[in-house]
């Protein structure tokens, strides 16, 4: 909502029609004969190389999954196999335009795509340059393997390179392209522009315009396309991506080389089916899927349908959408129509088409047919083209028999490397910034209108005779977190953080406040609301190199980005093989006051997934001190922050918050006061009421608590906490997540286990009740307060001589509430 | 007329904002409308325009206060206007937060929960916690025998402690020696301040300290353990030894071994036939006391000691007052050999079941000893072995007589000493002159 931006009433409210424009649907119309002029013999029969290849290769897997062998190789490969006999024109058409510099993204029938595009960055790549990718790849691993007994030239050994990559992957061997721990559905090869496919149907949807984000803010070369199928254009997710790719701002408030369209192809590899479901006809009602651009901006995204079937049509497609995308009008949506005649998986019985529909489509073949066109034109014999199939032929059996050989393709290792996995599932990196070049910004740090209002605040909460200074007076948790980011901003070039309300409002809490005037539009920037994208973009920003912070407003619209946070974000380090880092920190503002659907603490739900860091720093010093550590590192972070105390001044680390620069590292709970008599742990705000709690106990019945701040969850140690119950034997924890499933109580359970001889009664965890958060007004009886701790202490742990409860803490009311569901 | 300027209010929760900027000095003329002043909050700035036209007469605030809202900043009115009423303070101390009270002091300690033992009943489960469990047994302290005050009556660590702090210092070794041996720690000990040490805890010469082992009693040796102990306890029992002629028992010994076909009468079944005769005649005798009153029985229930390899029993024989010599004798060998078997009818032993007992250690050779009653009988008698005495046998003759040695126990809260002593003499009167048939 720039001010810059007028909505005239007097416009907007005139009565008129909204025109579309035409969409093209399959116009091309060339023979081979006219295409003569545009390729070369060696091109024409390279297409037919690269499809015969892809055909090849997915009717060896579909044989070993159908037959169990190949050839008369014996192979059983228990794992997925989602084939796309029938789709290669659509597959090489798609790429044979692209060069090294481009990125595709995928889908779980992706293979046909990695082949094309691996053979099409060979076909371009020179003899250096290739090697070098090789030999680096894995420090030569794979090349040593493909090289033995070679005989060839280079572009032929980068063949056998990525034949044998793919099936080694795909076999979940440790010589794949990912180690083996992406397999079928995620391989791929970066240095050849193959970007993850992606398992979940859509998943590149959101994550391709990411990446197409980190080329557009960071001037890189080529462009990106996301090959989703026809049906995921009914995923959520997909269309959160379209918005994003499609947003006004690219072209109306960006500025100088950053103004203009993503550069992305929506590519819809049209199949006609989603697993048995007919798009057209049955499951969608958009009949040509190329209408959807219509309805995303106001060039249709210069939308059309392609005929998939003819590789020369989708070329020619390709090179008129890449010219508007050079010329910065992206995005594009393409529908590609294909039709793949294998099953959606070998268990398929196609029992959803007739077998006339698939003689039919077999009859027009698109590898045949294209031959047939090649020997009328001309261009090569049948003689020559069958050389070609032979050929290709005698490289599956090559590739397959190595790639089930154990001593040569062996699975990792996990009898002697019993962790290998475990160690993969962050890459734990310490990196000031993801590039190394000067930074963008408007002005230096110490004109900035917000860093010189911090600089007149009292970065400690109490003066010398320990009195509170006024909040306003008081350096607040926003101030810690805005320090932390905006010195990053400042160091690496690469960082853009963006989320509702990002810019001019300075976030909805203002924590942004000042970024504005320091920052570009492609740094800081203000989303569609729509979390899916804005964690989806954000993975595929960071894939491609960049460090990125986007924002969820409120803890409760996590579940807008479930796919992106639990099946995205995660997995993608260790799946990649480690090749991809994921530097993605997930501001996460957990709410009160708001009622059910805006207070809610999911730290729980994201500590549940593996390959997430997860912390919730509740004081200016610590909130400025994890996030310096979320930014210097290279993983994935939920960094959770809670609305009730952005205005909290420091009251626990003397000499107040540093003005430098310092790290907390993840994981390390803090004492924030001693005590030993009972160890109070707390994530999140609750710290403060159980500062309340321990004052009371203190005062009323003689026990001094321990208060210790979880600070992180994932990773966590434990050690600092079982110190303190060694001296106290009692335990109780605390947060404002609601009671039943809080990790709280993954915590007790496991103190329980490492320190059960130290405990006087059973670690005792206080949550919020397992109801929806009713009004403010209510939400003492609804979230944990410093009575709630006294009446569990005083039930459970140890009696407090004239303490009268106000809650029921019983074992009675545990299973009354447990048989109720509540 | 003037207008105050006030500081606008921002948000429910905002109490004070920081004042940035004038855009008018005072005496200039200002308009509504027009951009009068510049003011932040923690989350954002803001402008301020005139709502009113006139001149800027006076300011009370300046760059950097932080300024309650609602208070008057300015005032704006005609020239010569007084301000003095809208004088309201300008940059105010902001209102105080209480300040939170940082703990310093250092804590009293948590009060010591108070020592109470209790027994629990058979089977009942202990409730501790296993960090006072783990001090427990380090510091060898008796904890099933503590009452818990943690929650359901759980023992906790300030219970285990409680104790500790009330029972005298141990040295190390001692318990070392409480631990292994599974002793009960002594009140007091002989150390200097009452300082328990091993020797405390064992006559044994520590250096023997490993010859024995330790069983667990057989419950027929609690339950003997349990009965007298409370005899002890609970009554106030003192013992009368006097002496009989034998020379009659033995008599009539004699002629029931001689006579073929006869019974095996022993000397004590005659002994008990007498004092069942006794007993009919000292009815005080012949009952229990039971604190407030005194049940007295008519029939006689006469029990029996007898030493089996499970430990002491006392079976009872019902109505021992009607039966003849022949059947009393027939009678107690039947319930000896049942108790030595094991299948005597578990209601024939219970001390509640007799109203007198016997214990014959005769046959042993102890010549005295002081019987422990069975409560809630008032007495027992033991019998001793028969020993030769010298005696006057008249004529001033003096010879060896063969004398049979009776200890009476009896509880000094339901029979007097001078009723007891007559008791004892006519048991020995009845002895004396004993007359069977067979």
């Amino acid at each position: 909502m720039p001010k810059s931006q007028f909505i005239d009433p007097a416009k907007v409210r005139k009565s008129g029609v909204l025109k579309i424009n035409d969409i093209p649907v399959n116009q091309y119309d060339k023979s081979i004969e006219e295409e003569k002029v545009n390729f070369s013999k060696e091109q024409f029969i390279d297409i037919y190389h690269d499809m015969v290849l892809i055909r090849e290769f997915e009717t060896m897997l579909n044989l070993i999954k159908i037959k169990g062998e190949y050839e008369g190789i014996a192979y059983n490969h228990p794992g997925p196999a989602h084939l796309s006999i029938g789709q290669e024109s659509a597959a090489v058409g798609m790429a044979y335009n692209l060069g090294v510099e481009d990125f595709i993204f995928g889908s779980h029938r992706s293979h046909g795509e990695i082949l094309a595009k691996g053979m099409s960055a060979i076909h371009k790549m020179d003899d250096e340059a290739l090697t070098e990718v090789m030999k680096n790849f894995f420090d030569g691993t794979i090349l040593k393997i493909v090289s033995e007994n070679h005989q060839g030239d280079l572009k032929s050994l980068a063949r056998r390179f990525l034949i044998y990559g793919t099936l080694a992957e795909i076999f979940a061997r440790e010589t794949g392209f990912n180690k083996g721990l992406g397999g079928s559905m995620h391989a791929f090869f970066t240095p050849f522009g193959v970007y993850p496919n992606n398992a979940i149907v859509g998943g590149s949807g959101d994550i391709a315009v990411g990446a197409a984000l980190f080329k557009k803010v960071n001037q890189k070369e080529g462009i990106v396309v996301a090959n989703i199928g026809d049906a995921s254009m009914a995923c959520g997710p997909v269309w959160e991506g379209l918005s994003f790719a499609t947003m006004d701002q690219f072209d109306q408030l960006w500025e100088g080389a950053y103004k203009g369209g993503l550069p992305i192809i929506f590519n819809i590899m049209n199949n006609q089916y989603g697993m048995g479901g007919q798009t057209s006809g049955e499951t969608m009602g958009y009949d040509i899927a190329a209408r959807i651009g219509a309805g995303v901006n106001r060039d249709n995204m210069h939308a059309e349908r392609v005929d998939g079937y003819n590789p020369l049509a989708v070329i020619d497609a390709y090179k008129r959408k890449m010219e508007l995308i050079k010329d910065k009008k992206g995005p594009v949506l393409l529908d590609v129509l294909t039709y793949r005649y294998s099953g959606h998986s070998p268990s398929d019985a196609s029992s959803y088409r007739s077998k006339e529909e698939i003689e039919a489509w077999e009859a027009q073949d698109c590898i045949a047919s294209y031959a047939a066109e090649l020997e009328k034109a001309g261009v090569a014999s049948s003689k020559e083209l069958e050389a070609i199939g032979a050929d290709i032929k005698e490289l599956m059996k090559y590739a397959m028999k190595l790639a089930i050989d154990e001593e040569v393709s062996p699975r990792m290792d996990l009898v002697k490397h019993p962790e290998i996995i475990g160690d993969m599932m962050f890459s734990n990196e310490s990196l000031d910034k993801m590039e190394d070049r000067p930074v963008e910004v408007n002005h230096p740090m110490e004109e900035n209108p917000r860093v010189q209002q911090i600089a007149k605040k009292e970065r400690f909460a109490f003066d010398a005779n320990g009195k509170p200074f006024s909040k306003i007076k008081q350096y607040q948790l926003r101030d810690g977190l805005f320090e932390a980011i905006v010195d990053r901003f400042y160091k690496d070039p690469t960082l853009v953080a963006y989320g509702e309300e990002n810019r001019d409002w300075g976030g909805a809490f203002a924590v942004y406040r000042g970024l504005t005037e320091a920052l570009p539009y492609n740094r800081l920037f203000n989303s569609p609301i729509s979390e899916a994208s804005i964690v989806g973009t954000a993975i595929g920003y960071a894939m491609c190199g960049g460090r990125v912070i986007p924002e969820i407003m409120y803890c409760d619209f996590l579940g807008r980005s479930g796919d992106e946070v639990f099946n995205q974000l995660p997995k993608w380090q260790a799946m990649s093989g480690n090749v991809i880092k994921m530097p993605v920190i997930v501001r996460v503002s957990v709410g009160s006051k708001y009622g059910a659907q805006h207070s809610q603490d999911w730290t729980s739900l994201v500590s549940h997934i593996p390959g997430l860091k997860v912390c919730f720093p509740v004081t200016p010093y610590d909130a400025k001190g994890l996030m310096n550590s979320a930014l210097q590192g290279t993983d994935p972070v939920i960094f959770f922050e809670s609305q009730r105390i952005y205005d909290i001044g420091e009251q626990f680390h003397e000499g107040g918050v540093p003005e430098g620069y310092y790290e907390i590292p993840f994981g390390e709970p803090d004492v924030k006061k001693q005590g030993k008599d009972i160890t109070i742990l707390s994530i999140g705000a609750t710290l403060y009421r159980s500062l309340e709690a321990a004052e009371e106990l203190e005062a009323k019945y003689g026990m001094s608590a321990e208060v210790i701040d979880a600070r992180s969850i994932v990773p966590f140690n434990y050690e600092p906490v079982i110190e303190s119950l060694k001296k106290t034997g009692r335990i109780i924890l605390t947060s404002d997540a609601n009671e039943r499933g809080s990790f709280l109580k993954d915590m007790a359970q496991r103190l329980t286990e490492l320190a059960f001889d130290e405990l006087d009664a059973p670690p005792v965890v206080v949550g919020s009740r397992n109801w929806i958060t009713p009004a403010y007004e209510l939400e003492d009886y609804f979230f944990p307060t410093k009575d709630w701790l006294l009446d569990a202490i005083h039930e459970k742990i140890v009696p407090l001589k004239g303490h009268t409860v106000s809650n029921n803490f019983t074992n009675a009311e545990n299973i009354r509430r447990s048989k109720l569901g509540i | 007329m003037a207008n105050a300027i006030i500081m606008p209010r921002q948000g429910q929760s905002v109490e004070s904002c920081i004042f940035t900027q004038w855009y008018k000095s005072v005496g200039d003329e200002v308009k509504s409308g027009d951009i009068l002043f510049a003011y932040e909050t923690d989350k954002a700035s803001f402008e301020q325009e005139a709502e009113a036209d006139g001149i800027l007469l006076a300011v009370f605030c300046e760059e950097g206060d932080e300024i309650p809202v609602l208070q008057n900043i300015g005032v704006i009115g005609q020239a010569g206007e007084n301000i003095d009423e809208f004088k309201s303070g300008g940059a105010e101390e902001a209102p105080r937060t209480e300040a939170v009270k940082e703990v310093a002091v250092e804590a009293a300690a948590e009060p010591v929960a108070e020592v109470v033992l209790k027994e629990r009943a058979e089977g009942e489960k202990v409730k501790i916690s296993p960090r006072a469990k783990k001090m427990a047994e380090e510091k060898a302290v008796p904890y099933a025998s503590l009452e818990g005050s943690g929650p359901e009556g759980r023992i906790i660590v300030r219970d285990v402690e409680a104790y500790l702090a009330s029972t005298p210092k141990t040295t190390p070794l001692a318990k070392e020696v409480i631990r292994q041996e599974g002793l009960q720690p002594a009140a007091t000990g002989t150390g200097l301040d009452g300082t328990v040490k091993a020797a405390d805890l064992t006559a044994t010469n520590p250096v023997y300290s490993g010859d024995f082992e330790i069983k667990k009693l057989p419950n027929i040796r609690k339950l003997i353990a349990k009965a007298m102990h409370a005899s002890l306890q609970n009554s106030a029992q003192l013992t009368h030894h006097l002496g009989a002629d034998a020379r009659r028992l033995q008599a009539l010994r004699k002629q029931v071994k001689a006579k073929e076909g006869a019974p095996n009468i022993t000397i004590n079944d005659m002994v008990c036939f007498a004092v069942i005769k006794a007993l009919k005649q000292f009815p005080d005798a012949n009952a229990h006391f039971l604190g407030d009153s005194v049940k007295y029985f008519n029939k006689v229930h006469l029990g029996l000691a007898v030493d089996t390899d499970r430990g002491l029993m006392v079976p009872v024989i019902k109505n021992a007052d009607d039966l003849s010599i022949t059947g009393l004798s027939n009678q107690f060998k039947e319930v000896a050999e049942a108790c030595r078997k094991g299948s005597v009818a578990p209601e024939l032993l219970s001390s509640e079941a007799a109203s007198f007992t016997v214990s014959n250690l005769g046959n042993y050779g102890v010549e005295m000893f002081t019987p422990v009653i069975n409560l809630p009988q008032v007495a027992i008698l033991g019998v001793n072995t028969i020993v030769p005495r010298p005696a006057d046998l008249g004529g001033g003759v003096y010879g060896f007589v063969p004398y049979m040695g009776l200890s009476l126990t009896y509880d000094h809260q339901a029979i007097d000493g001078g009723l007891a002593t007559r008791f004892l003499k006519q048991i020995a009167i009845e002895i004396e002159n004993l007359t069977i048939d067979f």
